[in-house]
């Protein structure tokens, strides 16, 4: 006798596969639950036994390419790994080479960093909580994460010039003010983003599908999210208290009163809470930059005296920005090393900036959020539900491109 | 008899009527279009933006779903290497039809016996138990087992679709409607059982014509069967055998082209069934009305849940497998054992 | 330090809320469904007047450049290149590399480069991309391939709907 359903049906192409009741499920990148990813999943029953990431397939190189280019260059090329959080990006980036440099922001910038970051981690946060509800099924929310945070890019639009590249953060400052139009638009956003929220919450958030299939799911325990090297929101809901913008604060978070949520199950629906309560710090936040942001200078004096008095003036009072020094063009740090640290959308970003004394940096090193999620992805979802595995992604908020740089 | 009148005749033939014409496949195939068309407008009602719009901008867009039905009937059909392509390509068409099927069953209105255009098959779709004309096409005292006999062969068609894939995302889908359907048929069943408990009678004609409608005469009922229409039909938030991000189109991963339309439009279609019957047995079906009026009123209720079936999307994600079926079993059915109970006691009364 | 942020614990599911938590998610629903909240952009009918300031294509103006180089050295992608006409040297750029930092424009000692608020453009080829500096030297315009006015909105952060679009004048 044989087995092989090749043989027992020899005629007719009927080569139809046994049920399987462990196999393997070959889940991306043309999948739409895969994101840039290929997901070998091992399957036993609908529980998975094991699931082997493929990662790298948006790989760009970042970290070699800073190796060939100016300072100044890497502006734009550190923001691309997460498009959505470029603030961020760029602003850890440039705290390192602020550091090399030996140069202090001035007060108003970093209250504008600080600005900026935080209507970036909403619009982060928003995105992170479209891409899992959709993953859920939920179309809607996936809808009005993109929607809502539309109002967020706006302001990052009037503020920076570009919707989401934004090349805001240069050494030394900031590239454009604050100006009345903006806190207008902005106070209206708050007051938006405020009303909406609580339909959020009973759409999305109490909504008992969504809960069902984020509650006891994914759950990480607090040593294995240390063991395992979660950062951010994910670490927080896993109860461990930490959070760059307290422990070593920056820009201007020493002087903003925020709390950071932390909650103690671990699971999938404590990791969407603590992104959903921190959007309505990051708002509190807003608001009191708003009331609290000193006047003064946006760029520190080392670079803008190297202005052009005339052109410096003319632009800072019709535009309220300033221009570059033909400094930036390539300047050379002096030789050295610096690694700074920033709480990016999905946690600690880590920058390691190492200065040989020539125009280009001999090495950078950047150390995402998304990265550390590869292995507590892996970890977490052996043992869950097949149905799990995309409920897992997105309550994690891993964003590929981030990962694979 | 003129050939005008013959041909009259054998157009409004119920049996032939109610299958091809109204509310069968030519209808329900519009009314495919329409529920296709306004289950993406109200999404997009609730979801901040317009959804179909430029084809033809003063219909709304609905002329969107025919361009969109046109492109797929002229897409290629491919046909994966390793399957037997007739098996292949009969798997949606069989599971159309037989989710049409228990349309045949269901009875969609009264024939008076003088004063309609149906009156003259009046003797023909003769029910003793009600007492009057029944329309439909097939004439039952048990009308109601027939259908949710017929209902309940629409998974078997499900599973067929999928084997003769070969595909795994396919094979994945199909055990979770194998797992679901047990769940499902079982709330369906329960649900009617326990109506037909309270009116004595297996024809669904004669549940229509009593004095109370259904969902005031046992709501539990009603519900429950509301719920194992939306998991019998994968509507949200039970859309777990489809389950896009997961399962990528489940059964019908590998069609592509007109197959895909018609595999889609069975689970549309078989909601369009389920709909009618509900508005029969717990909407008072075409009550007010008799005839035509009549007819067309049952399915102007059913479009209405139809409606509300697939308004469910803007609301609900999908839940898991497994908690549909522990949701369905450790809380429904424990309800469907309760509207028995509340059919015998009530049936009493009623009687 | 303040480690006084306690760790908070969620409020378990419980069967009771269960029925009003699915109440209320439909009631939003068709709460939206009878309110809408659209913030669609009607495209090819209407387009966005970008706001000043946004960092869309570039011009040059040629009779105010000194040559300096400077935009050249400063440009992230080599996006800005310099070219040679008699003997004197502008800026040319390819925005097929472009990356719309504005970097250029900043440091530009003489402000010989604009930002335009223009972003939406098509071009047949790669070819087209590249603009030498005689083409650089002028305000880019493209009409809509549509043939019908496009109305200009403007986006505006409203209270209540989100995103609006208003007509601009102009
Ligand atoms: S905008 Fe940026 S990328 Fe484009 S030419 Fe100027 S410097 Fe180069
Ligand atoms: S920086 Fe300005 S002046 Fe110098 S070459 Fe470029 S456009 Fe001309």
């Amino acid at each position: 006798m044989t087995s092989r359903p090749e043989e027992l049906l020899p005629e007719g192409g009927m080569g139809v596969e046994v049920v399987p009741v462990s196999g393997e499920l070959n889940v991306g990148p043309q999948h739409p639950g895969a994101g840039h990813m290929r997901i070998l999943v091992k399957l036993n029953g609908d529980i998975i036994e094991d699931v082997d990431l493929d990662v790298g397939y948006v790989h760009r190189s970042v970290e070699k390419l800073c190796e060939n280019r100016n300072y100044i260059h890497l502006i734009p090329l550190v923001e691309r790994p997460a498009i959505l959080d470029s603030i961020h990006m760029n602003l850890g980036y440039i705290l390192a080479v602020e550091k090399i440099l030996g140069v202090q922001a001035p007060e108003r910038a970093q209250y504008l960093r600080s600005f900026s970051a935080e209507v970036n981690r909403i619009a982060s946060h928003l995105y992170g909580l479209g891409i899992l509800t959709v993953f859920l099924g939920h179309s809607t929310g996936f809808m009005w994460g993109f929607g809502d945070r539309e109002v967020w890019v706006e302001i990052l639009q009037a503020l920076t010039g570009a919707r989401v590249t934004n090349s805001y953060i240069i050494p030394g400052g900031v590239r454009r003010d604050l100006g009345g139009a903006i806190i207008e638009m902005t106070n209206k956003a708050l007051d938006y983003t405020e009303r909406k929220l609580k339909d959020w919450k009973s759409m999305v958030l109490n909504n008992p599908v969504i809960r069902a299939r984020l509650e006891n799911v994914g759950v990480m325990s607090r040593e294995n999210a240390v063991r395992w090297g979660a950062v951010g929101p994910n670490l927080r809901g896993s109860g461990v208290y930490y959070d760059v913008r307290k422990m070593e604060p920056y820009a201007a978070y020493d002087k903003l009163d925020f709390e950071i949520p932390v909650y103690k199950e671990g699971d999938g629906f404590a990791r969407t809470l603590v992104r959903f309560e921190e959007i309505e710090q990051s708002m509190k936040m807003i608001r009191q930059i708003l009331k609290e942001i000193p006047e003064g200078p946006i760029l520190t004096d080392r670079f803008l005296n190297q202005i052009p008095p005339t052109r410096r003036k003319k632009w800072l009072e019709e535009q309220r920005r300033v221009v570059f020094p033909g400094y930036y063009a390539s300047f050379r740090p002096p030789k050295g090393e610096a690694t700074s640290m920033v709480e990016a959308g999905r946690g600690e970003l880590l920058y390691y900036v190492i200065s040989d004394g020539s125009a280009h940096p001999y090495r950078v090193r950047m150390i995402t959020p998304s990265y550390r999620l590869i292995y507590v992805f892996k970890e977490l979802v052996k043992g869950s539900r097949y149905a799990d595995l995309v409920s897992i992604y997105g309550s994690l908020d891993y964003f590929p491109p981030e990962a694979d740089r | 008899m003129d050939v005008l009148a013959l041909l009259e005749f054998y157009i409004l033939y119920p049996s032939f009527f109610v299958m091809i014409i109204f509310p069968g496949l030519i209808f329900a195939l519009i009314v495919l279009l329409y529920t296709i068309w306004f289950e993406r407008k109200i999404a997009a009602k609730v979801q901040m933006r317009f959804g179909p719009l430029y084809a033809s901008k003063r219909s709304g867009g609905f002329l969107q779903l025919v361009a969109d039905a046109m492109k797929f009937v002229f897409s290629e059909i491919i046909v994966p290497e390793q399957v037997n392509s007739t098996l292949f390509a009969l798997g949606p068409v069989l599971y159309l039809l037989v989710s049409l099927l228990p349309l045949a069953a269901i009875p969609l209105s009264t024939i008076p016996p003088t004063g309609s255009v149906l009156s003259m098959y009046f003797h023909e779709f003769y029910d003793p138990n009600v007492g009057t004309g029944i329309m439909a096409a097939v004439v039952s005292n048990y009308s109601l087992l027939i259908v949710l006999a017929l209902e309940a062969v629409t998974p078997v068609f499900v599973l067929f679709t999928a084997w003769v894939t070969n595909n795994r995302f396919a094979l994945l889908g199909a055990v979770r409607e194998g797992l679901l359907s047990v769940s499902y048929d079982v709330l369906l069943i329960m649900a009617s059982l326990s109506l037909a408990i309270e009116f004595h009678t297996l024809d669904v004609a004669k549940i229509v014509e009593a004095p109370i409608p259904g969902f005031v005469a046992n709501p539990f009922a009603a519900f429950l069967f509301l719920v194992g229409m939306l998991i019998g039909t994968g509507r949200f938030p039970f859309d777990i055998v489809e389950a896009e991000s997961e399962l990528v189109a489940g059964p019908y991963t590998e069609y592509s082209g007109l197959l895909f339309v018609l595999s889609m439009g069975g689970s549309y279609i078989g909601t369009f069934a389920y709909s009618i019957l509900f508005a029969d047995l717990f909407l008072g079906g075409w009550q007010p009305f008799t005839g035509y009026y009549g007819m067309i009123f049952t399915v102007f209720k059913a479009i209405l849940v139809l409606m509300f079936a697939v308004f469910m999307r803007s609301v609900y994600g999908r839940y898991r497998i497994d908690q549909a079926l522990r949701g369905s079993w450790k809380y429904l059915f424990p309800l469907a054992l309760l509207s028995i109970v509340i059919g015998g006691v009530v049936g009493i009364w009623i009687r | 330090m303040d480690k006084v942020n306690k760790i908070k614990e969620y409020e378990k599911k419980n069967p009771f809320r269960l029925f009003a938590d699915h109440v209320s998610a439909v009631a939003t629903g068709l709460k939206y469904t009878f309110k809408p909240t659209r913030i669609t952009l009607q495209y090819p009918e209407e387009a966005l007047l970008l706001p000043n300031g946004y960092r869309g294509m570039l011009r040059l103006y040629k009779d105010i450049c000194i040559g300096c180089t400077l935009c050249a050295l400063v440009c992230p992608a080599d996006a800005m290149k310099m070219a040679t006409e008699q003997g004197k040297k502008y800026p040319m750029i390819n925005y097929g590399r472009c990356v719309f930092c504005g970097f250029c424009v900043d440091i530009c000692p003489v402000d010989a480069l604009r930002e335009t608020g223009m972003h939406d453009a098509a071009f047949q080829n790669r070819r087209e991309l590249v603009f030498d500096p005689d083409k650089f030297n002028a305000d880019f315009q493209q009409e809509m391939p549509t043939g019908k006015t496009v109305r200009r909105v403007k986006a505006i952060i409203d209270e209540n709907k989100g995103i609006k679009y208003e007509p601009a004048d102009n």
